[in-house]
């Protein structure tokens, strides 16, 4: 019999309606796990024990009536601390709101609690989801399930510690330059960034905003399109919600890949300074197993990746300097150094610089629909290297983080990583799956036939507590 | 003064110039690094001014259907 920890949400979710378990013991088992583990990766910000166990406690008063709310029922997960709570402080990993508790909601998590979710708490992350990982901040940086001297990526850097832990099934994060697809890389875990205006932002603290997107990381590819189905649809209150059908976001996870045509941006990755031999391997192995399960997978040309990443950075940069302006003329030492550093320069960006980083944001984005005419979907790099030591880093000057993500905030289309394999130093590689806009099924389905086909989760970082209560 | 030099005092006066129309106060300890991502976004902006379709203009960027619609 598995550990608790180890059912999926749609395992989880089946025992709970079946009665063979309930959502407190789920939450008990969550906690104590939280308890023991959290100390070596600082996932956490805030436990919110009470009112997890009264939610969880609600939760089976439910499945007792006969009341069923949708599939996050009496399931613990967890928020990245950008996500406003109602009563719950949310302080964006930064002592310029460490006493912020907000009187509503964000959008998803009121999604969660309508659907009887568990809020087990909120999730570190790097300063306003951009500086660093830093040791100059009111609480420390999060670190790797898979060796806690590595880092775990960022800036959803507590939800891929968290899920890949085995803290929670799934947790929110956000991603403007690959804030969930870079942490779920390095900590082994699925991610998936939604087409943009595909997921309500409303409450969620914004560092760019027509480049932040929030979406799952978690343990498994269904579990994705569970969340997915939850927080998904037309938010009025979010200027960049877009009105379209909500599909079934679990319509294609046993399609299988037989007859799919898989586009290869092969030379962004293979041509980049610094790329691992091994992650390439990797990437092709990856490739010809999708290949092999029916695939047509074919190599293609885009622009230039550093023009994606340009056009991405410059946007990020201004729009992140324009929401923050006010305090760093008045308090700009209450940052932490990496953030400070990141987000200055976007002061230096000019009007001219601006509007043309729009004008070619455009262009980017056309090539890449032009490619999905011929190809249901791409695949291509998440990162470069592994997690990189926190050793490794400088203190004075912010990472540069060998994550290739930036190209799909600029374009807004859906893209998912997902686990393809461990380095010799034993710690996780990663693909990413790039879909048509509004095609998350599709990215989903690929990932899923992948993740069967390979195994990709056969364990857990053990910690030396595996069999925590 | 050779060339590099004249290019650095006047990269250095630009940062300096922006900073102050930003109202910020730049920190002595800070300047340094600042002045390194001051370069690194030079290095981007100059890639954005490039010639460009009619097509390409910012309108189009605030309405999401227009950027990723197959057109």
């Amino acid at each position: 019999m598995k550990a608790l920890h180890d059912y999926s949400i749609a395992e989880a979710g089946a025992l709970l309606r079946d009665g063979s378990i309930t959502s407190m013991a789920l939450t008990e088992h969550a906690l104590a796990r939280i308890k023991t583990i959290d100390p070596l990766i600082n996932s956490f910000i805030t436990v919110a024990g009470e009112s997890a166990l009264a939610d969880a406690a609600d939760a089976d008063a439910s499945f007792a009536r006969g009341i069923d709310r949708g599939p996050m029922q009496g399931i613990p997960h967890a928020l990245k601390d950008i996500f406003d709570t109602a009563g719950i402080r949310t302080t964006c990993h930064s002592r310029l709101r460490i006493d912020n508790i907000p009187q509503d909601d964000s959008a998803v998590a009121a999604r969660f609690r309508a659907q009887g979710a568990v809020l087990l708490g909120k999730l570190a992350t790097h300063e306003f989801a951009l500086g660093g990982p830093s040791f100059d901040l009111p609480f420390p940086p999060a670190r790797n399930p898979w060796n806690p001297d590595h880092i775990p990526g960022g800036s959803s850097s507590g939800s891929a510690a968290a899920v890949a832990a085995g803290l929670v099934r799934m947790a929110m994060g956000s991603d403007t330059g690959g804030s969930i697809r870079g942490p779920a890389a390095f900590c082994g875990t699925v991610g998936l960034k939604p087409t943009y205006g595909r997921v309500s932002r409303r409450g969620v603290f914004p560092l760019s905003y027509s480049l932040d997107h929030c979406g799952p990381l978690a343990w498994t590819v269904e579990d994705s399109a569970i969340a997915m189905q939850v927080i998904a649809g037309f938010d009025p209150c979010d200027p960049g919600s877009v009105d379209l059908p909500v599909p079934d976001f679990r319509s294609k996870l046993n399609r299988g890949v037989e007859g799919l045509r898989l586009g290869l941006p092969r030379h962004w990755f293979v041509k980049a300074d610094g790329v691992s031999p091994e992650v390439v391997r990797a990437l092709d192995d990856a490739a010809q197993t999708l290949a092999r399960l029916g695939a047509t997978v074919e190599e293609i040309e885009l622009p230039n990746y550093e023009l994606y990443n340009a056009c991405g950075r410059v946007i990020m940069a201004s729009e992140a300097f324009a929401i923050h302006e006010n305090d760093f003329q008045t308090r700009p030492l209450d940052y932490g150094l990496y953030t400070y550093l990141k987000m200055t320069p976007g002061a230096f960006v000019t009007a001219a610089d601006f509007v043309q980083a729009l004008r070619l944001r455009r262009e980017l984005a056309l090539a890449v629909n032009a490619q999905l005419k011929d190809f249901d979907a791409l695949i291509t790099a998440s990162t470069l290297l592994p997690a990189a030591k926190f050793a490794d880093l400088d203190p004075h000057r912010p990472p540069n983080l060998p994550v290739q993500a930036m190209p799909f905030n600029v374009t807004g289309h859906p893209a998912m990583s997902i686990p393809i394999g461990f380095s010799a130093s034993g710690l996780p590689l990663s693909m990413q799956i790039v879909g048509r806009a509004f095609d998350e099924p599709t990215v989903l389905g690929i990932g899923a036939t992948f993740e069967a086909a390979r195994n990709t989760h056969p364990h857990r970082p053990s910690f030396g507590v595996a069999g925590t209560a | 003064m050779p060339d590099d030099i004249a290019d650095e005092k006047s990269h250095e006066a630009e940062f300096d110039a922006l900073a102050k129309r930003a109202g910020l106060t730049i920190a002595q300890d800070r300047r340094s690094a600042l002045l390194l991502g001051f370069k690194d976004l030079r290095r981007m902006t100059a890639l954005m001014h490039q010639p460009r379709i009619a097509a390409s203009e910012p309108a189009s960027v605030y309405a999401i259907l227009s950027v990723t619609r197959n057109a």
